[in-house]
C-alpha cells in the first residue's frame, strides 16, 4: 500500500484531499480505499487501464459520484461522507464545491441546443449571477483564450471535437475554478485533433493552474506531471513524481507502459 | 320505378359557402378549447412525468394516473366532466370549460410519456456537465433539459395537437358548438348531410396541414443550427449581438491568456 501521508507537499498548501475513498456499485466494490493529496498548483496525472477507478477517482473528487465512505476534502472542508462523529470538521454543500473545481469531460458534454458562446454565458449568469453583458464579455474573452472566438455564434454540432473540447475547457475556466479536473479529455478525438487540446491544458499547466487529469496520453504525462499515480482493479499500484516514467518499479506498471508506449 | 333506384339528390355546395361564417367560428371554439387544454396538457404532463421518473409512492401514482386515462375515450371524458362533476361538486362547468378539463384529463398522460421519453433520451453527460458548473438541479433542469427536452418533444407535441383538435368533434353532445355541431345545425335546416360533413372533412384536413406546416416551423427555429427563412429572423437579433462581440473582441489588444 503506498502511504499518500507521508509525500511532503512541498508544493504549497493542499487543495484536494481524499482519505480512504471506497465506492461500490451494487455489490462490487470499484474503490478500495483510495488515498490522494493534490496540493496548490499541481499536477496530478491517473492512468492505467479501463475500469481501474480513475474517472471514479476523478468524479468523487467534485461528488459527481458520491463516495459510500472515505473522506473528500477541499481546503479543509469536508464534502464526502467523512467521519460523521467527528465534529470539528466543517461540513459543505457539493454545491459549492462543484463552483470551486471545473471539471472537462471524455464526451465534451457541451449543451448542443446553445451556441459556444452561450455554452458559457449560462453557468456565467445562474451561477455567477452575471449580468447579461457582463456574462457575454467574459464568454467571448474566454473563447478569444482558446482561439475560438470566430466560432462564437455557432452551435457544437457545428464544430469539430477538438474545438468542441477546447471551449467545454473554457467555459469550465471562465467560472475562475481552483482546481480543474479532466477526465480523459482527448480520448473521443481524432488522433489529428489531440494536439490542439493538449497544447491549451499545457498551456494552463504552464500558467500554474492545480490540475487533476485522467489520461492516456502518457506523452503529456511525461512533460507536465508532477504526481503521477497508477492504479489497477480499484487500488493505487505505484506513485512518483517527475521522471516516474522512467524510475517506476512495479511489474505492473511497467507491464502497462509497455503495452501503451 | 326500378326496385333499386334512389331518389334523385341535387347537391348543394353553396351552402358551405353562405354559412362560412358559422364554420369559421365552430373552427376557432374548436382550436380555442385544444389550444387552452393543450397549455394544461403539456404542464400537467411535465408534472407528472417527472413523478413517474421519481420515488415512490409518486411514480406509482403517476403510473396510474397515465395508464387510466390514456384508456378513456374523449367521448366518455367530457360526459364525465360536463354532467358527473357537476353533481358531484354542485357546479356547473361551461361546455367550454368542461371541454378543456375533459382534454386536458385525457392528453397530460400522453403528454407525460412524451415528456418522459424526451428527458430519457438526453444524455446523462448533459446534467453532469450543468452540475459540474455548479449549478443547482434546478437551474439544470430548467436551461439544460427541458430545452433539449422539448425540442425532441415537438413532434410529437404536434400529433398530439392534432388529435386534441379532431377530439372535439366529440363535444359536439354537451353544446359546444364546434366544427360538427355547427355541420349537425345546418344540416337540420337544408338536410345536406354529404355536403355538409363533407366540408367538415376538408375544415379538419386543411387544419392539420397548417398544424403541421407551424410544427415543422416550429421545428426548424429549435433546431441547431437553426434552418431556414422564419428561424433566421428569430434569431437575427442573438446573432447581431455575437458578431459584435466577435468584432469587439477581435480587435481588443489585450493579450490573449494562452
Amino acid at each position: 500500500m503506498i502511504d499518500e501521508q507521508a509525500r511532503p507537499s512541498a508544493l504549497g498548501e493542499v487543495t484536494v484531499q481524499l482519505r480512504d475513498v471506497r465506492k461500490t456499485f451494487g455489490t462490487k466494490e470499484v474503490l478500495h480505499g483510495i488515498d490522494l493529496t493534490v496540493s496548490k498548483g499541481e499536477h496530478v496525472v491517473l492512468f492505467g487501464p479501463s475500469g481501474s477507478g480513475k474517472s471514479t477517482i476523478l468524479r468523487s473528487i467534485n461528488l459527481l459520484e458520491i463516495p459510500s465512505s472515505g473522506s473528500v476534502q477541499f481546503k479543509g472542508v469536508e464534502y464526502g461522507p467523512g467521519d460523521s462523529a467527528d465534529k470539528s470538521v466543517t461540513r459543505g454543500n457539493p454545491l459549492e464545491l462543484r463552483r470551486s473545481i471545473g471539471m472537462v469531460f471524455q464526451q465534451f458534454n457541451l449543451f448542443p441546443h446553445l451556441t459556444a458562446l452561450h455554452n458559457i454565458v449560462l453557468p456565467l449568469r445562474s451561477v455567477k449571477k452575471l449580468s447579461r453583458a457582463d456574462a457575454e464579455e467574459k464568454a467571448a474573452q474566454s473563447l478569444r483564450d482558446v482561439g475560438l472566438l470566430q466560432w462564437a455564434g455557432s452551435f457544437p454540432a457545428q464544430m469539430s471535437g477538438g474545438q468542441q473540447q477546447r471551449v467545454a475547457i473554457a467555459r469550465a475556466l471562465s467560472l475562475d475554478p481552483e482546481v480543474m479536473l479532466f477526465d480523459e479529455p482527448t480520448s473521443a478525438l481524432d488522433p489529428e485533433l489531440v494536439g490542439e487540446v493538449l497544447g491549451v491544458m499545457r498551456r494552463l499547466a504552464a500558467m500554474g493552474m492545480t490540475m487533476v487529469v485522467v489520461t492516456h496520453e502518457l506523452g503529456f504525462a511525461r512533460e507536465v506531471g508532477d504526481h503521477n499515480v497508477f492504479m489497477e482493479d480499484g487500488r493505487i499500484v505505484e506513485t512518483g513524481g517527475r521522471g516516474f516514467f522512467e524510475s517506476c518499479h512495479h511489474p505492473r506498471t511497467q507491464a502497462f507502459m509497455g503495452s501503451v508506449l | 320505378m326500378t326496385p333499386f333506384s334512389v331518389r334523385s339528390v341535387t347537391y348543394d355546395w353553396g351552402i358551405v359557402w353562405d354559412n362560412r361564417d358559422m364554420f369559421w367560428w365552430g373552427l376557432v371554439t374548436a382550436l380555442q378549447v385544444s389550444a387552452v387544454a393543450l397549455v394544461f396538457s403539456m404542464v400537467f404532463g411535465l408534472v407528472l412525468a417527472l413523478g413517474r421518473m421519481g420515488k415512490r409512492p409518486g411514480s406509482i401514482l403517476a403510473a396510474i394516473y397515465i395508464n387510466v386515462f390514456r384508456g378513456i375515450p374523449a367521448l366518455v371524458s367530457v360526459i364525465w366532466v360536463y354532467f358527473g362533476w357537476s353533481l358531484l361538486v354542485g357546479f356547473n362547468f361551461s361546455p367550454f370549460q368542461a371541454g378543456v378539463i375533459a382534454l386536458t384529463l385525457l392528453y397530460s398522460a400522453f403528454f407525460a410519456e412524451i415528456f418522459r421519453s424526451a428527458l430519457t433520451a438526453l444524455s446523462p453527460g448533459q446534467s453532469e456537465a450543468g452540475l459540474a458548473l455548479g449549478m443547482s438541479s434546478a437551474k439544470v433542469f430548467f436551461f439544460v433539459k427541458l430545452p433539449q427536452a422539448t425540442k425532441i418533444a415537438i413532434p410529437n407535441i404536434g400529433n398530439m395537437f392534432i388529435g386534441m383538435v379532431k377530439d372535439t368533434s366529440v363535444f359536439t353532445v354537451i353544446g359546444l358548438v364546434e366544427i360538427v355541431r355547427v355541420t349537425q345545425n345546418l344540416n337540420s335546416t337544408y338536410f345536406q348531410p354529404f355536403v355538409l360533413f363533407t366540408a367538415a372533412a376538408i375544415i379538419y384536413v386543411v387544419l392539420a396541414f397548417v398544424l403541421d406546416f407551424l410544427f415543422r416551423t416550429l421545428e426548424k427555429i429549435l433546431s441547431t443550427p437553426t434552418k431556414g427563412f422564419m428561424a433566421t429572423l428569430l434569431t437575427a437579433r442573438r446573432s447581431s449581438r455575437i458578431n459584435k462581440l466577435i468584432e469587439v473582441h477581435d480587435n481588443s489588444l489585450s493579450p490573449k491568456i494562452f
